[in-house]
């Protein structure tokens, strides 16, 4: 029991940490809506997998798949970008895309087994509560990747986002910063959608840049990891208490956030 | 003499549309020039063009004697551009030290930490725009003459030669203008700063006449404000100019 309550936390801890070290960077580029590639990407991505697996008869990881899809579609967000056309277009154009491919690959699948689509949708939903050893791996692992890139980094997205002619004149590559970014933020959300669904992932990417936006007048950092890590944190235990997966407590925990900086803003 | 700015025959589109079309004209240093033109003249793509950020169609820019296109890196050095206030997002809350420390910290690495001489360097650059303490103000709270202030002082701790400014102007009160004017005006004569300009205006604070490039698409004169802005020759960048404005200001802000 001990060493599932400390795996379910450890688990929660390291989500929160992974979700801290892109939601201020999604945040301050103004990039929320980007969080919509990235879950239509994951969404048909993984469909794409479950298919490939069915028609081919392989046993392809799914997380793998639907991480490429989706830095595919988010390098071609940042390419059309690139290319003049807006980020609102650029990402409607992709979402388009990645919708399609749901709706195809989730057809074409059902018709060949009855349980690839709900395969699918416990991947969607996170409808998984049990924190294995193996998802603390790939959260470590991941964490060990992205946090001193973006760390590394921050300064540069932080200028891009405040001033993007300016940083362009100042001798800054946006377009290959904006790859990175596309290219970390869509590997986060991939590991992040194995743990707790891509729906919660949604959600949750963009409450703490959020908050600190609403916040804290430095874009302190701590603060960021601070209430990523509460809302993981929160999230999972409000789960264990209402005996539902981990996914919808975090959802919960992060409406109630979003919901509480409204009513201030309002009040204030 | 040599042409420290040469613009040759830029013709620059935007998706198949003409922005600027077969634009020359050569600026000696020093020099204080005015761009004036009409809404959608191009004015903001010379700007961008010259710093080697909009790729022309055809053409030749040289920056003291540096092909723009070839040696990018080295006008970037050379030169500070000063973007149009409206298209910073105030929502990232930045100091005051950070947005000049970005200029500084261009030259470096990552992470750009600012270390303690960039800090000093970055005092030093507030004195010389009259921003003394203003260091650990917020960006988003400093009037719209302090943000402009900011900005040039971002492209002054570079130590440039040229300064491109995009509507310096744009949307400030009379005297706040002046203000502007006549900082720009100290930091040409002072620290031997080229300074071009895009406007819809020329200050009538400025206390000497400033060169003029008349620009809708094509460049139509150039030369001394007071040769430029005539009737006959406005209403050929201006069709829809009957009397000459009073104090040369035409066109509105972009809002």
């Amino acid at each position: 029991m001990l060493e599932f309550f400390i795996l379910s936390y450890s688990v929660a801890s390291l989500s929160g940490l992974l979700v801290g070290s892109v939601s201020n960077i999604l945040s301050t580029s103004r990039s929320i809506t980007f969080g919509l590639t990235m879950l239509h990407a994951i969404l048909g991505g993984s469909l794409l997998g479950v298919y490939l697996n069915l028609i081919f008869n392989l046993d392809l990881p799914i997380p793998l798949i639907s991480t490429l899809v989706a830095i595919c579609l988010s390098i071609m967000v940042g390419e059309l970008v690139e290319k003049g056309f807006s980020e609102d277009m650029s990402i409607a154009f992709t979402v388009s895309i990645a919708t399609t491919m749901t709706i195809v690959f989730g057809y074409l699948s059902s018709q060949i087994s009855s349980i690839a689509l709900a395969r699918a949708w416990s991947y969607i939903a996170g409808t998984s509560a049990i924190s294995t050893f193996q998802d603390l791996l790939k959260l470590a692992i991941t964490l060990f990747i992205v946090l001193p890139i973006t760390h590394l980094f921050f300064r540069e997205f932080k200028y891009i986002a405040f001033d993007e002619d300016g940083s362009k004149a100042l001798g800054l590559n946006i377009r290959v910063y904006r790859y990175m970014f596309y290219s970390l933020a869509a590997i986060s959300a991939s590991v992040l959608s194995s743990t707790i669904g891509v729906l919660a992932t949604h959600v949750v990417l963009s409450v703490p840049g959020f908050l600190i936006l609403k916040f804290s007048k430095r874009l302190s950092i701590a603060f960021t990891y601070l209430s990523s890590v509460s809302i993981m944190i929160l999230g999972y235990y409000l789960a264990s208490l209402l005996s539902i997966p981990p996914s919808g407590g975090v959802g919960l925990v992060s409406i109630v956030a979003v919901l509480g900086v409204v009513v201030y803003g309002r009040r204030y | 003499m040599v042409n420290e700015l040469l613009v040759e025959n830029l013709t620059v589109l935007y998706d198949g549309l003409t922005a600027l079309e077969n634009v020359s004209f050569t600026l000696d240093s020093p020099f204080f020039t005015v761009v004036m033109g009409p809404n959608g003249a191009g004015k903001t793509t010379l700007l961008k063009t010259i710093l080697g950020l909009v790729k022309p169609a055809s053409g030749n820019i040289r920056v003291y004697g540096l092909n723009v296109f070839k040696e990018n890196k080295k006008i970037k050095h050379l030169a500070g551009y000063i973007p149009q206030v409206i298209n910073i997002n105030l929502h990232i809350p930045m100091t005051v030290k950070e947005v000049v420390g970005m200029g500084a910290l261009s030259k470096t690495f990552p992470p750009r930490i600012l270390d303690k001489k960039t800090e000093e360097e970055v005092e030093r650059t507030l004195r010389l725009v009259e921003l003394e303490n203003y260091s650990e103000k917020e960006f988003k709270t400093l009037s719209g003459g302090e943000r402009q202030r900011v900005l040039i002082a971002r492209a002054l701790i570079k130590k440039p030669r040229l300064l491109l400014l995009d509507e310096p102007f744009s949307m400030l009160d009379f005297d706040i203008k002046c203000d502007i004017a006549n900082l720009l005006v100290k930091l040409h004569r002072e620290m031997n700063v080229d300074v071009l300009l895009v406007a819809h205006e020329i200050s009538p604070c400025i206390s000497f006449e400033p060169e003029v490039i008349l620009l809708n698409k094509k460049v139509y004169a150039v030369g001394r404000a007071a040769d430029v802005l005539r009737l006959d020759i406005l209403r050929k960048a201006y069709p829809g100019v009957t009397e000459l404005p009073q104090g040369f200001i035409i066109g509105e802000d972009h809002a």
